[in-house]
């Protein structure tokens, strides 16, 4: 009898407090608002703006100014953008494969295996990481035209694999520590070699980290504009990039840039990438924190 | 640093496993983690002193001679050193550099700091935000910066509509264009600072909140004295790399403003003297001067963590 008294009780108190925490909850999910509008509302202007056509209406701030249509985005592919987008895939494609290959190895290495002057390296990796690209840009420009390698793919993928090194070790040895040693030490007293150890229990379970890394990877090296407008600045069918045709489009008047054109290249290229952003949204932010690095 | 030992390249692997199967025991005496581990390590290292340490002491002996055009006219020994420290072009895009560097970081750090508290207090919506908070940062730079230039150009003038300003030219004149090009960089990065912040206040336990509040402290006395110093580690991290990339700031600038009206970036410059107007001495001189500039406030940076930040990336956290 009294036990349920207790309970009817406790139930009341439950749900004022209930109803207590839900208002402040609601007040910091409107907070929450503030951040979405930060993050957002310049895209939306961005997509708007694209959708626009004529002067009259891209020259007008009013965001709902009409006439609207798709006209740019047909615009955008017949200046090659296309070719672009390949060069651009092949480019951060290459780059993230090897640096998955290469940066694997070394954070496993770091991570696991005993390895000595381990701090000496991972100092190294951290000066590598901490390097301003443009410094490279004379000499690496020199050394690419005696190679013939200014205007093509390997002149790029080959800086930003080691540029990106360093966050992809970061990231993975993160990834690898986190793997319990039981598993590999099981796997060795029962016979495996240190390397097949490695390839058939640790890759396995790393492979969520190793997917991080690559996204991260990939966008960085997609994203790239210093040594991409300075290597290939030109010609869409060898290597000009996407940021670099983004910032070189040029419109029927000279120096005018023309709006509608710009702003479409840009959402064809955003969209994908925000897409890929929410679908992986856990496994990014897991390996942006792990290895602490913009991209 | 990498040893002399010969690293058998990747083909060795399928063998590798093929004897495994065969003989473990003599096999785990043929290759032992140790040698794995020196093999491993190799690539990684030969491919960064390739592509980073090797250009780096290329630049500097190259800006030890003096170019006519992309001809080289004989040795000048430090002449493009003190051609460069006595230009005032140089220290213009020093001081632009490092003004917007102190005040985006600035900046972003506390907005960072701001969102991810926000983020860390609700409990509804998180997810939404923090994907939400991912937008700015895929976004290329180079699509950022003319996003930025079209919002603040005169046509279409869509924040000169949104605060009433009329035909106000913030991207041509001097300090408002360095204006413009901090709020595109604070907008792109400022999320990406409060996702490692929010990071960091995650590992703080409730626990240690509550003892606060038990013990009589207010909001802001939990902020300071609990927050903060926990939070040390996370915020210097963020600040290093933050710091160390805002140093090296090029797109935004140059694709907003071409790097007129004092906003000419260092890196700007270099790239100026290697393809605009080639002087590979001048350039390599300049460029070798910028390197030693931004490691020099990295070092610093990274003095102020200490070892922490190295030997904490070798265990799990």
């Amino acid at each position: 009898m009294t036990t349920a008294e207790a309970r009817l009780l406790d139930e009341a108190a439950r749900r004022r407090r209930a109803r207590r925490d839900a208002a402040r909850i609601w007040a910091k999910t409107a907070m929450l608002g503030v951040i979405l509008f930060y993050c957002l509302f310049p895209f939306f202007w961005l997509i708007m703006t694209s959708l626009k056509l004529g002067d009259r209406a891209l020259n007008s701030p009013n965001l709902f100014q009409g006439p609207f249509g798709l006209r740019n985005y047909q615009n955008v592919f017949e200046q090659d953008f296309g070719l672009n987008l390949r060069n651009s895939l092949a480019i951060a494609g290459m780059t993230t494969i090897l640096c998955v290959l290469i940066g694997s190895l070394c954070a496993y290495a770091i991570a696991r295996l005993p390895l000595k002057r381990k701090l000496l390296l991972l100092s190294a990796v951290l000066a590598v990481s901490l390097f301003p690209p443009v410094a490279l840009v004379p000499p690496l420009y020199d050394l690419w035209r005696r190679l013939g390698l200014l205007n093509t793919w390997e002149g790029l993928y080959i800086p930003y694999t080691a540029f990106t090194l360093p966050l992809t070790i970061f990231i993975l040895t993160t990834f690898f520590a986190s793997i319990p040693k039981d598993l590999t030490e099981a796997a060795t007293v029962d016979g495996a070699t240190p390397f097949r150890a490695f390839y058939r229990i640790v890759l396995p379970l790393a492979a969520p980290g190793i997917f991080a890394a690559a996204i991260i990877i990939f966008v960085s090296a997609w994203n790239e504009f210093l040594l991409a407008s300075t290597f290939a600045p030109r010609n869409p069918e060898v290597a000009q990039t996407v940021p670099v045709a983004i910032a070189a489009f040029t419109g029927a008047v000279e120096f005018q840039r023309p709006i509608g054109t710009i702003t479409a290249a840009c959402v064809v290229v955003t969209i994908p990438m925000i897409i890929v952003a929410l679908a992986f949204q856990r496994r990014i932010v897991a390996g942006l924190t792990a290895g602490g690095v913009k991209g | 640093m990498a040893d002399t030992t010969v690293a058998p390249e990747p083909d060795t692997r399928s063998n590798l496993d093929g004897d495994g199967r065969g003989g473990p025991r003599r096999f785990r005496n043929g290759l032992s983690e140790k040698s794995l581990a020196r093999i491993f390590v190799t690539p990684a290292i030969l491919l960064m002193a390739l592509v980073a340490l090797f250009p780096v002491i290329y630049a500097f002996i190259q800006s030890l001679y003096l170019y006519r055009r992309r001809t080289q006219i004989g040795f000048g020994g430090f002449d493009n050193y003190v051609e460069a420290l006595t230009d005032d072009r140089f220290w213009g895009a020093i001081r632009f550099t490092f003004i917007f560097t102190v005040i985006s970081v600035f900046f972003e750090f506390v907005i960072g700091m701001g969102f991810a508290l926000l983020m860390n207090q609700a409990f509804r919506g998180r997810g939404v935000t923090r994907a939400s908070i991912l937008v700015p940062w895929v976004i290329p730079t180079v699509i950022a910066a003319q996003m930025w230039f079209f919002m603040f150009n005169v046509t279409p003038g869509f924040i000169n509509e949104v605060f009433g300003l009329g035909d106000f030219n913030w991207l041509g004149q001097r300090g408002w264009a360095t204006f413009a090009i901090i709020v595109a960089d604070v907008w792109k990065t400022a999320p990406f600072v409060a996702l490692l912040l929010l990071a960091g206040l995650q590992t703080i336990p409730n626990e240690v909140y509550e003892s606060g509040k038990v013990d009589g402290a207010g909001m802001f006395s939990r902020f300071w004295f609990i927050t903060f110093p926990l939070l040390r580690p996370a915020i210097l991290v963020a600040l290093l790399f933050r710091t160390v990339d805002a140093l090296r700031v090029y797109d935004l600038p140059q694709v907003m403003t071409g790097g007129a009206f004092n906003t000419e970036s260092l890196s700007i410059l270099v790239q100026q003297y290697v393809v605009r107007t080639p002087n590979p001495g001048y350039g390599a001189a300049l460029s070798t001067l910028t390197f030693v500039i931004v490691l020099g406030v990295g070092i610093i940076f990274v003095r102020l963590l200490g070892r922490d930040l190295v030997i904490g990336r070798g265990e799990a956290r």
